[in-house]
Parts: C-alpha cells; sequence; structure tokens
C-alpha cells in the first residue's frame, strides 16, 4: 500500500516552514478543499491532519475551520445550538442557491422532517430492497463479464446506487439518473462556482417538476407522498413547496453521489490486494464488517459545514460568531486517539467508530440503504468475479473537495 | 452488567445491534434504538458483544453503569 507511515508524519513540524516544505502550502493556517494537491495527496494530508492538526483554517473565498479530531467533531456534530446547519454544509455556499431541507436546518424544523422521513430508509424497509439490488448488481455485471473488462465507474459504481434509490425509494426513472449524476457532480466538483449553481439549478428544476407531476397522480404510499403532505413547522405554518422539492434535492444529492467512491475504493482496494479478496470469497461473513472499514478508510463526504451561533473555543483555537466550521468526518475516523494504526486498512477491526455516516441528529438519512448496496456488490461482485485487477494504465482517478469522488478505474479479468 | 442509552444522543446508525442483536433492539419504526432513554441489563455471556456494540456507536450514546 503506498500511504504515508505515521512516525514519518509525527516526526515533522506543523510550522508554517515545514508545512510549505512538505505540502507546498501552510494546512493549518491556509487550507484548501479544492486544492488539486489535496486530491492527489489525500491519505497523506488526512492522515497527518488527524495526527497533528486538530483546528485548521482556510482563507478561501469567506473562509473557514475544519475540525479534525473525533471528539471535537463528534461534540460539535451533536451540538447544533452552536454549530448550527441552517447556514449551510458547504463552504462559501455559492448566492441564491435554496437551503436544503431537513440537511441544512437546526432543530425543531429538522426533527419534524426527519421523524416522518426515517420510516422510508428504515434498516426493516431497505432490508426489503436487498433482493433487488442484489438482482441489479447482476444485471449490471452481465453487460460487461464476458468482456473481460469494464470502466467501474460508469458501467457499475455510477449505476448501482442510483438504481437502488430511484426504483426502490424514490420512484424515478431510471433512463433519468446519468443527468442528475452529472448535475450533482458538477455542482460540486466545477471549478467555477457559477457553473455549481448553474448545475444545481438544472437538479432543482427537474426535481420540481417530477414532484409537481406526482402532486397530480393517486398517493402511493411512498416516501414522495410524505414529502407532498408536508409537515407542520412549531410556528403553526406548514411547510412550504420549496422545502419539499430542496428535500428531494437532498436525497438525490446524497442518494447517488456518495456511495460509488466507498464501492469504487473497495474494488480497487480488492483488485490491488489478491490476499485480502481470497480472504473475503473465503469468508463471506467477513463482509459486513469489512464495509466498514471500507466506508471509514474511504469517505466520500471529507467534511460538512456549520455556522458557529457564538464564539466558542475547540482544541485552544477561539471560533468568532457567524464563522463557518467543517467537520472534517474523514480526519474523525482516522483519529489515532481512538484506533490503533488507523492509516491502514485492516479488515478484522471490530466495532469500528467511524464518522464516515456522520454524526449527531444528521446522521445520513440513507445510511441502512448505502449499507446494503455495499455489501450486496462485494458478495456479488467476488461471486462471479472472483479474479480481476486494475487495467494496465487505469489506475483510479478522483477529484476533491468537501467530497471526494471516484471517476474513473478500468478493471480487467 | 447494565447499560444506558443516552435517547438524545441515538440518531440511528443502528451499529449496536448489528454488534449484539440479543442486547440492543431497534423500533421497526426509524431504527433508533428501542431502549433509548432507558437502562437496560445485559444478558448474561453477551457482555463482549455488548461493548462492541457499545465500542462501534458513533455518537457514543452507550454508556455502562454497572460492569
Amino acid at each position: 500500500m503506498n500511504r504515508s507511515s505515521p512516525a514519518e508524519s509525527l516526526d515533522k513540524e506543523t510550522t508554517p516552514e515545514a508545512l510549505i516544505e512538505r505540502f507546498g502550502r501552510d494546512l493549518v493556517n491556509d487550507f484548501d478543499l479544492d486544492d488539486p494537491a489535496f486530491n492527489d495527496r489525500f491519505d497523506e494530508t488526512l492522515n497527518f491532519m488527524a495526527h497533528k492538526c486538530p483546528v485548521v483554517h482556510s482563507k478561501v473565498g469567506k473562509g473557514y475551520y475544519m475540525i479534525n479530531t473525533q471528539d471535537d467533531v463528534r461534540a460539535a456534530a451533536q451540538d447544533w445550538q452552536t454549530f448550527s446547519s441552517a447556514k449551510g454544509y458547504m463552504p462559501n455556499r455559492p448566492d441564491g442557491l435554496p437551503y436544503l431541507m431537513p440537511e441544512e436546518s437546526d432543530p425543531p424544523i429538522h426533527t419534524r422532517w426527519r421523524r416522518v422521513l426515517n420510516p422510508h430508509l428504515s434498516p426493516k424497509v431497505c432490508a426489503g430492497y436487498e433482493q433487488v439490488v442484489r438482482d441489479d448488481a447482476n444485471a449490471l455485471i452481465d453487460k460487461f463479464i464476458d468482456r473481460g473488462e469494464c470502466e467501474f465507474i460508469s458501467e457499475f459504481g455510477a449505476l448501482l446506487p442510483g438504481w437502488a434509490f430511484f426504483k426502490n425509494v424514490l420512484g424515478l426513472p431510471i433512463d433519468d439518473l446519468a443527468m442528475l449524476v452529472n448535475g450533482v457532480e458538477e455542482g460540486t466538483f466545477a471549478l467555477d462556482l457559477d457553473e455549481r449553481a448553474r448545475n444545481f439549478g438544472e437538479v432543482f428544476e427537474y426535481l420540481d417538476k417530477h414532484l409537481q407531476w406526482r402532486s397530480t397522480q393517486p398517493s402511493r404510499g411512498d416516501l414522495i407522498d410524505t414529502i407532498l403532505a408536508g409537515v407542520t413547522y412549531d410556528d403553526g405554518t406548514e411547510s412550504p413547496w420549496e422545502h419539499k422539492v430542496s428535500i428531494l434535492v437532498d436525497l438525490t444529492f446524497g442518494g447517488i453521489a456518495t456511495t460509488t467512491f466507498v464501492m469504487g475504493s473497495a474494488i480497487h482496494h480488492l483488485a490491488t490486494n489478491p490476499d485480502q479478496r481470497q480472504l473475503l470469497i473465503d469468508n463471506p461473513e467477513l463482509v459486513e464488517n469489512a464495509i466498514e472499514e471500507y466506508a471509514r478508510f474511504f469517505p466520500p463526504v471529507v467534511a460538512l459545514g456549520r455556522t458557529a451561533t457564538t464564539d466558542v473555543e475547540v482544541a485552544g483555537t477561539t471560533i468568532k460568531e457567524g464563522e463557518f466550521v467543517m467537520l472534517t468526518y474523514a480526519c474523525a475516523s482516522r483519529d489515532p486517539r481512538h484506533m490503533d494504526e488507523p492509516e491502514k486498512i485492516d479488515l478484522s477491526r471490530e466495532g469500528i467508530p467511524h464518522s464516515t455516516f456522520g454524526v449527531g441528529p444528521h446522521r445520513c438519512i440513507g445510511s441502512n440503504l448505502a449499507r446494503i448496496e455495499l455489501i450486496a456488490t462485494l458478495e456479488e461482485w467476488l461471486k462471479r468475479i472472483p479474479e480481476y485487477r486494475v487495467k494496465p494504465g487505469g489506475e483510479p482517478t478522483y477529484v476533491t473537495g468537501f467530497l471526494r469522488s471516484m471517476r474513473t478505474l478500468q478493471l480487467e479479468w | 452488567m447494565k447499560v444506558h442509552i443516552d435517547e438524545e444522543k441515538c440518531t440511528g446508525h443502528g451499529r449496536c445491534a448489528k454488534y449484539a442483536p440479543n442486547v440492543f433492539r431497534l423500533n421497526d419504526e426509524d431504527g433508533y434504538n428501542a431502549d433509548a432513554g432507558k437502562t437496560i441489563d445485559v444478558p448474561a455471556g453477551e457482555e463482549a458483544n455488548a461493548k462492541l456494540g457499545i465500542k462501534s456507536c458513533p455518537e457514543r450514546a452507550i454508556s455502562v453503569v454497572e460492569a
């Protein structure tokens, strides 16, 4: 494995000069999630920050802090009164982008929505989708298995989560998936902020139309009907239409853009570590735990933001009221204070306390479905294609900001 | 062994019941811990599983009140 050793990290100083020499910039005082160097040296940077930098600051745009230790991330995520979600989760949020319910709200509005939405993605309901997901995984594999090769992301990884979510939960046509995947990707990673806003706008427009159409149809008793029914807020007002559309946008972002990365990363890890692949083939009962370790180590959500509602001190750094704070879930899941050798993938790790699905009241609502997709992928893939490798020259390509995404991965067998 | 499940902190990750299904139960409806807010007995022989369930909770919502 090509990763930095913690000992090497610990020997380095965090002085600006030492950081600039090693990382090309002063990570502690001048971090940038969108810096291509963060994308290229993702593991090394995360491991370093998890060991050495409890809080870092960015000067990009309006600026933001990043909280990097597990205890501080958990404390901030659970303390929604001090670290509010109501001003959004994206650093330097594009102007004019509507806030997404319930992710960009606080209790009690957040609680009202989660109470009615959670039942549609409960462990029990998601377990009922498992066979469909497995059948879909096999249908995708059928299309390329005889070819002896595939581009994993476009032919499997970007499709299965969308199919699982659209078919089972949202009732959206899967023919529109490619457009939405592209809109979400460009809305997140486009270097031009206006371009991000334009792509988000297209996703909003599409989902607004779908919601309008469904409001003219007989009730199916599904998640969409729950959104259409709305909730009553504590002040007695009914949830407005734009909140309902934003929920659909939020769920779509989460449902199609994140699981792909864990899937692709796990499949890549097993392609390059035949001993680990054989371990899971010989012991399929280990897959469920392996998924937790892969989710810990390959975080699609690097960090999500909050806004300080008051002056607050975190690990010796004073964060002023109104400042933006990222909770770096990716670092919290590699905190050496809470696990041995966090920079290593260890499928025998048990009771893995990772924060890949977030922490606090905003815990990923799709976590139960994502786990089913990941387990189904590894189990069905290893049954059908037990021997495979990365195609020469087909190493994975990535793009990283506050999310991380795998763009391509060429495999052959 | 007795453990307490913090109702405020449980947000439905479901890890406790995965590692210790004979100790922790989830609500069918939303998948949150069904005993959130309560102190429960860990059945004899289930202590190790309970500890894994406690460790895996990203919220640290479960605490041992009597070893």
